[in-house]
């Protein structure tokens, strides 16, 4: 199902601003969707919106071109798998499953095959006859899962499954949930803060920050092309490297003169308008290259070693970068390093508007 | 050899008592069983000459004793104590049911909707709690001789069952808003997704889960009749029409009715039907109280 959301806004009972306003977005059909953003932002909100638990202020709701602002949550054809899993705690494992359908009165018979069905693609029909407090966490979450699969519903709303798994499970039910996506032919909205989780697992990510869409696309533009300083920083761990400074004479000054980058040809033709203007510079980790005549020579403060990878925090002046390498390279604590920035790979964002330039 | 090294073994995670701890130790225990012995003295008493054949229309503490049922006797068939029974049965249940349906609609509502005066108005009802029942006598009768105008059919009895659930809404509401306070509303979302309607939220999803709590609440309601003696003994005029409490009174301040033993009797009858119910809600009350500390 398509869902589309024209000018959306929410405002709560008792409260001064919208909480969030003027969204506008379409989410195709089949699509898994992450909508994504720090804690606060109103990505809850606008999910609940969806989901019809919360009231719309104003703007449209359409499912499938249909106007759903005053539809009931039962009559939407969604389901949503919640946070804390939200298992009706005295009812075992099939009665969990079996509850949205037996409250529409379906048979007997079909019920049991809906649930039989969703128990055996999560495997968890050795546990249909317990209850939700004597099996485990993970157990839980796929619980969850299978209530909101018997009811075929039309579009997946998901409030953060994963935040509740430990690392390992987290990783595992990531694979698994889009599996389940993909052969269940729906529409999945997902609500996360988690970059790791909207990457990995989303055909189109939604960055929400303060109310506002701040970007929408593909995992790889969030990472390659972000639209703007918020996005550049949110994206990315360790976070992009970010500076402040100024064009002059045709290459990237910091404030206190001590860097001075020039940037590629493709990215002067674009940065021609911004002479003597402020402007920000942003660096990921990853594209420092060791070189022996490089312009950025750092004092390495601090290595952190991650395996495959290692990360080195230093101190140029007064501006601290972060560099990461492979982790068999041989780097000293205390010693410096001469680098290069890969001029394909700076990104310029307007100093006022923090809009992206190149 | 092994069997005594185990029982050697301190096993306690608390650090050895001192000397001094000892003392204090053995102080706390001479306290807590004195002052068992003083609850516990009179309660015995009560029981023996209930069942004393010796005992005449005074308890005395002379040492005569014979077993026997006659103060039993004398109760039911002397006295109206059997309609007492009933009345206060009838009360009980009535205030108790009466109780859990209203507190169920008032405590779901405030911990679950949002609505403008919901923090002032459960703080008025608070408030209003602070004054004892019986100073609202006064109000008590002229409320009742208004609606007896309009409403005949509106006994003192029923009247009195008005007044004890109306005095507990306020209390219990604020035990069982509390309590629904930390079940998480998501439970709520997800029932409303499934398809419940607001009441059926309540019925299929809440309520099973708050019923330790629901169970609590109606045996306080319950025994509350059996306890009083103040208002039933205002409010209510004919000895056919007393509860227990205000009945078995009578065997203890009237001159012509006075039997003190069957009173001791009457009021070790009494603690039957609250003991079976009790025994009855055990499961619930235990696990209602234990998951108030421990959220599993």
């Amino acid at each position: 199902m398509r869902v589309e959301l024209k000018n959306i806004g929410k405002k709560y009972e008792g409260r001064e601003n919208f909480t969030i306003r003027g969204v506008d977005l379409v989410i195709e059909d089949q699509e898994f969707c992450v909508i994504l953003g720090p804690s606060g932002c109103g990505k809850s909100t606008l999910l609940r919106m969806i989901a019809g638990l919360n009231s719309i202020t104003e703007g449209e709701l359409l499912f499938d071109g249909k106007l759903m602002n005053k539809v009931p949550p039962k009559d939407r054809d969604i389901a949503m798998v919640f946070q804390s899993y939200a298992l009706y705690p005295h009812m075992s494992v099939y009665e969990n499953m079996a509850f949205s359908l037996a409250m529409r009165k379906e048979s007997k018979k079909l019920i049991d095959e809906r649930v039989r069905e969703a128990a055996d693609v999560l495997q968890i029909s050795e546990y249909l006859y317990s209850k939700p407090s004597d099996i485990s966490g993970g157990q839980r979450q796929r619980v969850a899962l299978g209530r909101a699969m018997v009811r075929k519903p039309k579009v997946f709303l998901m409030d953060e499954p994963l935040s509740n798994l430990d690392a390992k499970l987290r990783e595992h039910m990531r694979i698994e949930l889009v599996r389940l996506h993909k052969s269940l032919d729906t529409t999945t909205i997902y609500v996360t803060h988690d970059q790791t989780e909207a990457m990995t697992m989303a055909s189109k990510i939604i960055l929400l920050d303060q109310g506002k869409i701040q970007q929408v696309g593909k995992p790889e533009e969030f990472y390659n092309r972000p639209e703007n300083l918020f996005v550049a920083g949110f994206i990315g761990s360790p976070t992009m490297n970010i500076l402040k400074g100024e064009i002059r004479g045709g290459s990237f000054q910091s404030l206190d003169r001590s860097l001075n980058i020039k940037p590629s040809q493709e990215d002067y033709e674009l940065l021609k308008g911004y002479e003597n203007k402020e402007v920000y510079l942003g660096i990921r980790s990853e594209r420092f290259l060791p070189d022996k005549e490089g312009s950025l020579e750092v004092l390495v403060e601090v290595i952190e070693m991650l395996g495959k990878e290692k990360l080195l925090y230093t101190k140029l002046g007064e501006h601290s970068f972060i560099i990461s390498v492979p982790g068999h390279s041989q780097y000293e604590e205390g010693k410096k390093y001469k680098f290069s920035p890969d001029k394909g790979a700076l990104h310029f964002f307007d100093g006022e508007s923090k809009e992206r330039i190149n | 050899m092994i069997k005594k090294r185990k029982k050697d073994l301190y096993l306690s995670d608390r650090q050895p008592l001192t000397p001094l701890g000892k003392f204090f130790l053995a102080l706390n225990y001479f306290v807590l069983i004195s002052y068992s012995l003083v609850i516990l003295w009179p309660l015995s008493r009560m029981v023996i000459s209930a069942f004393n054949g010796k005992q005449g229309r005074y308890i005395s503490l002379s040492g005569k004793y014979e077993f026997s049922f006659k103060h039993f006797e004398y109760l039911f068939k002397e006295t109206l104590y059997l309609t007492w029974v009933k009345n206060t049965l009838v009360i009980a249940v009535a205030t108790a049911i009466l109780t859990i349906l209203i507190v169920s609609f008032t405590g779901y509502a405030y911990s679950r909707f949002r609505f403008k005066g919901r923090k002032t108005s459960l703080m008025t009802i608070m408030l209003l709690q602070t004054i004892p029942t019986f100073a609202g006598i006064t109000a008590y009768f002229t409320l009742h001789s208004i609606i007896s105008d309009f409403f005949p059919f509106i006994t003192r009895q029923m009247m009195l069952i008005f007044i004890y659930t109306g005095g507990g809404i306020a209390a219990n509401t604020f035990i069982l808003k509390g309590y629904m306070d930390s079940i998480s509303t998501e439970l709520d979302d997800a029932a409303m997704i499934d398809g419940c309607s607001y009441m059926q939220i309540y019925k299929l999803i809440i309520m099973p889960i708050v019923r330790p709590m629901l169970a609590i609440i109606a045996l306080w309601s319950f025994i509350g009749p059996f306890m009083d003696y103040m208002l039933p003994k205002a409010l209510l005029t004919k000895p056919e029409s007393y509860t227990l409490a205000a009945g078995l009174y009578t065997l203890m301040n009237n001159r012509e009715t006075l039997n003190q033993p069957a009173f001791a009797a009457g009021g070790l009858l009494t603690a039957l039907p609250i003991v079976i119910l009790f025994i009855v809600l055990q499961k619930e009350l235990i696990s209602g109280l234990a998951q108030g500390s421990v959220k599993g």
